[in-house]
């Protein structure tokens, strides 16, 4: 365990070097002086002085071989610079706004979580239900979140006036954003649980159990379910990915702060050590999470813990 | 507004008065008991009489209660609606203090300092905090603020301003002329890296106290457009104790109606209100402390968003409204479209005289009369904005409305003619002119991330009818940063498209003087390189006689009609919407609102 623990941890240090590495190729890609950029963008009347001090400032003089040195020694030794645009610490930056966001992408995530199963252990085995559950499903992961968030939007906020989008405090301004962000994971994962649910349903054993004189809630909640847990796991990870991206374009539409508001202005300013800090930062949370994930396979499926207790 | 109140609560009597036909039906009571007055002798009847003598004082006392309840109605009901009109006329009339307003803005920002950053929101909410030395009171006209008078050299090249005493800013220190100094100096100090307010004041040599309240100003040559500059909020007046402190430490503090509370990034930013202000312009509504107690910008950069924040009552006010949703809110109850022409160039089509086809005079002129300019407008914005035949926005000081008589307008015979004796006769298969084999092909890239305004439909137009007259304009899309390197620094272009908004003709030095190219800072994009030109704008800049500078600034106009080096497309209109619960809004020359004199009163 201590072993697989260590590798999967050296594993995670490799991901995140890799990601640094591409955001800095990434942006140094990116055509155009990143100096003007810094300096206001296109719309700024930057004179070229002002461009050689902030190349001479920022290190952007240097070969291109010499600031990636000295871009990763910076990072391994924790520290991600300050940001171009902020004049601040990108850490500061980051955690900053980092509460708004984990507020939103968790509390999006366990809802999305918490409906599906609640909808697939409603659905499975009753083919009307599950029809008409699959069709709302379908739908749920077609919409982008973009357009679900406006139409939630102006019916919730505009119209009945129950949640405002500006200058709403706690949960009374994260229940539209997390219905948005939640209801595409919801589809996938109810559609994969009801899935799992109904093949678990078939197998001998739901036959013996109920052989035993036990009822169906009982069935489902403690047999079928374990079962049909494991697919739905794997595939929460996958909805990390989503939330990241939806957690963006959220941001934008229900006009929150947070890490994707962060990222937008950075990407768009070119603010390099801030985009980078954010990158890292998500390798990092991806990776953990999915050791997390990996951890929990254990403790729901005892096959796993057995053969890795033969190999250690 | 405040009429129709009025006259509602003008009908508010009728309704009161309609109980007295009461009244009338008093007489027939008092006929009905006399013929029984004369029974009353009668000995007999005793106990009867005095039944109906009872019943008779009832009657009469009824009547009197009657009367009496009338009375009173009509007495409340008239002092009443004297109350609520003399209250209905005060909310028209007479500001009321406090309260919070919020304003919905596009986009966010990512610094305060005015002196370091270029874009209009920063503008928009340092104008609140920080005050200028001068305001500018019109197209070409300044009034006191922080300085209570000035005197200009006889050279130009000196400025000596005195400063209104007794001003403090918001952390405590004195305004005095070491203040205005130190701000100034902060704005040209190449470790500030200033975006765009260094640029305002190129020419700016160096500042000197001459005594507490006498400020200096010394100019590398003369300058007629430093006192516009000054008026701007990029250039306001900041709090020395904040410009001596570290970068990170730097918080925006001025003399300002109101000050920085809070700044949630990304999301918000609060002002509240100050308290001690005593620095109002001179054109200004009132003096002493705003009405608002505070003053919230709320950063919305979706435009569905923002428009919903304003038609549910969220916000009371957003800057920026989206012009699709223009036309609705126009005629929505309980709502104003402010719609401000914005100075300085207008939308302009820029033809770079550097190269190419376009290098011809002929062939400039060709593509101006190829362009239906106002029917392609009208189509497209349906009237939101006005088609333009001239360079300055008519608001721009010394615009000249003659200079659009130079201008090669709509007139397809002449753009062929011209076309002809440029010796673009040739046609080639796809119908497009040709001169020794060559397309006559031109560059337009389309900057996506900077379209806005539907600006690349009209593009569209601009492009069918080009192709009309056989030019071909092609539009590949680019990113910002080639649109930078190669397009605007690299001069790899034959049109460019933008607009400028900069109250005083001075922009047009800005937008054709040599050495005022894009790679310098500058906005030079048709890459004129004359020295006439050059002389022309920079006298202008110079004169000290208005009317000398008058008189360059028409000769310039004119010129870059005749010679087509931009076409003219629309005025640009800067869109703000308020709910009619605010009052007391005002615009500056920059199209800015101003929230000193703002206050609220009850919705609709």
């Amino acid at each position: 365990m201590i072993r697989w623990l260590s590798r999967r941890l050296a594993l995670t240090l490799f991901v995140v070097w890799g990601a640094a590495t591409l955001a800095f190729v990434g942006m140094h890609l990116v055509p155009g002086d990143p100096a003007r950029m810094i300096a206001g963008g296109v719309s700024a009347v930057a004179t070229p002085q002002v461009l050689d001090t902030i190349r001479a400032q920022y290190g952007l003089n240097e070969p291109i071989v010499v600031q990636y040195l000295i871009y990763l020694g910076h990072l391994a030794s924790g520290d991600f610079g300050d940001s171009y645009q902020l004049n601040e610490p990108v850490i500061g930056v980051i955690t900053g706004s980092l509460g708004a966001t984990v507020a939103l992408a968790v509390g999006a995530a366990v809802l999305g979580f918490a409906l599906a199963i609640i909808l697939a252990l409603a659905t499975a085995g009753r083919p009307h239900a599950r029809a008409v559950s699959r069709v709302a499903e379908l739908t749920a992961i077609s919409m982008p979140n973009f357009w679900i968030g406006i139409l939630l939007l102006a019916v919730f906020s505009f119209q009945l006036r129950w949640f405002p989008v500006l200058g709403g405090q706690g949960i009374q301004a994260l229940v539209l954003p997390w219905i948005t962000l939640a209801l595409p994971i919801t589809g996938v994962l109810s559609l994969v649980c009801r899935d799992g649910l109904e093949r678990a349903l078939e197998q001998p054993f739901a036959v013996t159990t109920r052989a035993r004189g036990s009822g169906e809630l009982r069935l489902l909640l403690r047999h079928a379910l374990r079962h049909a847990i494991l697919p739905v796991l794997t595939l929460s990870t996958w909805s990390l990915g989503e939330l990241l991206g939806g957690v963006v374009v959220v941001e934008t539409v229900f006009a929150r702060q947070g890490i994707g508001e962060v990222l937008v202005t950075a990407v768009g300013g070119r603010d390099f050590p801030v985009v980078t800090g954010v990158v890292v930062l998500s390798a990092l949370t991806f990776s953990l999470i999915n050791i997390g994930v990996d951890v929990a396979y254990r403790a729901i499926d005892p096959r796993l813990r057995q053969d890795q207790a033969v190999t250690v | 507004m405040s009429e129709s109140d009025d006259q509602s609560e003008g009908q508010s009597p009728q309704p009161a008065d309609a109980p007295e036909p009461a009244g009338p039906a008093k007489p027939p009571e008092a006929v009905e008991s006399s013929p029984a007055e004369p029974a009353e002798p009668a000995a007999v009847a005793e106990p009867a009489a005095v039944a109906r003598r009872r019943r008779r004082r009832w009657r009469s006392r009824r009547t009197l209660y009657v009367v009496g309840a009338i009375v009173i109605v009509v007495v409340v009901a008239l002092v009443t609606t004297f109350v609520v009109n003399r209250n209905s006329a005060n909310a028209a009339d007479s500001p009321v203090s406090g309260g919070t307003l919020t304003y919905g803005v596009d986009g966010t920002l990512v610094s305060l300092d005015p002196a370091v950053t270029a874009t209009s929101v920063s503008g928009l909410i340092d104008r609140s905090i920080f005050d200028s030395l001068v305001v500018q009171t019109g197209a070409d006209s300044f009034g006191p603020w922080l300085a209570s008078s000035w005197t200009i050299s006889p050279d130009g090249r000196s400025y000596t301003f005195k400063l209104r005493p007794g001003v403090t800013f918001t952390d405590g220190t004195p305004l005095t002329a070491s203040a205005v100094k130190a701000s100034l100096d902060h704005v040209v100090a190449p470790a500030t890296k200033s975006a765009y307010a260094s640029s305002l004041i190129a020419p700016y040599q160096s500042s000197t106290v001459v005594d507490d309240l006498t400020v200096q100003v010394t100019l590398k040559q003369a300058f007629s457009p430093l006192l516009q500059a000054l008026s701007t909020p990029f250039l306001g007046i900041q709090s020395p104790t904040e410009l001596a402190k570290p970068v990170d430490q730097y918080q925006p503090v001025g003399t300002g109606a109101f000050a920085l509370k809070s700044w949630v990034k990304n999301k918000a930013i609060t002002l509240a209100r100050n308290d001690k202000y005593n620095s109002a312009p001179a054109n200004a509504s009132h003096q002493g402390p705003a009405y608002l107690r505070s003053l919230v910008f709320d950063f919305v950069s979706e435009d569905a968003t923002r428009y919903g924040a304003l038609t549910s009552g969220q916000a009371q006010g957003i800057a920026d409204v989206p012009p699709v949703d223009a036309k609705t809110l126009r005629t929505l109850s309980g709502y104003t479209l402010n719609s401000q022409k914005t100075p300085g160039l207008n939308y302009l089509l820029f033809f770079n005289t550097s190269r190419g086809p376009l290098s011809d005079v002929n062939v400039r002129r060709a593509l101006s009369a190829s362009i239906n300019v106002p029917q392609l407008v009208n189509n497209i914005y349906f009237g939101q904005f006005v088609p333009a035949n001239s360079v300055l926005g008519p608001t721009t000081a010394d615009f000249d409305a003659t200079a659009s008589s130079a201008l090669a307008s709509y007139n397809v015979d002449e753009a062929n003619k011209l076309l002809d004796q440029a010796g673009w006769t040739g046609r080639n298969a796809a119908g497009y002119r040709t001169k020794n084999g060559q397309e006559l092909d031109l560059v337009w890239p389309y900057w996506a991330a900077g379209n806005k305004e539907q600006r690349d439909v009209l593009a569209q137009g601009v492009q069918a009818q080009a192709k009309q007259v056989g030019i071909n304009i092609q539009r590949p899309t680019v990113d910002t940063g080639s649109y930078v390197s190669q397009d605007l620094v690299g001069g790899g272009y034959d049109i460019v498209d933008t607009s400028f908004t900069r109250p005083t003709p001075d922009v047009l030095r800005f937008a054709f003087e040599s050495k005022n190219t894009y790679a310098n800072g500058g906005g030079n994009v048709v890459l004129i390189n004359s020295p006439q030109v050059d002389a022309l704008v920079d006298g202008a800049a110079a004169a000290t006689d208005p009317k000398v500078a008058a008189s360059d600034y028409a000769t310039i106009q004119r010129q870059a009609l005749a010679e087509a080096w931009v076409l003219p497309v629309y005025t640009p209109v800067v869109l703000s919407g308020f709910s009619n619960s605010v009052h007391g809004i005002t615009f500056d020359p920059q199209t800015y609102p101003v929230f000193y004199g703002t206050w609220l009163g009850n919705a609709k």
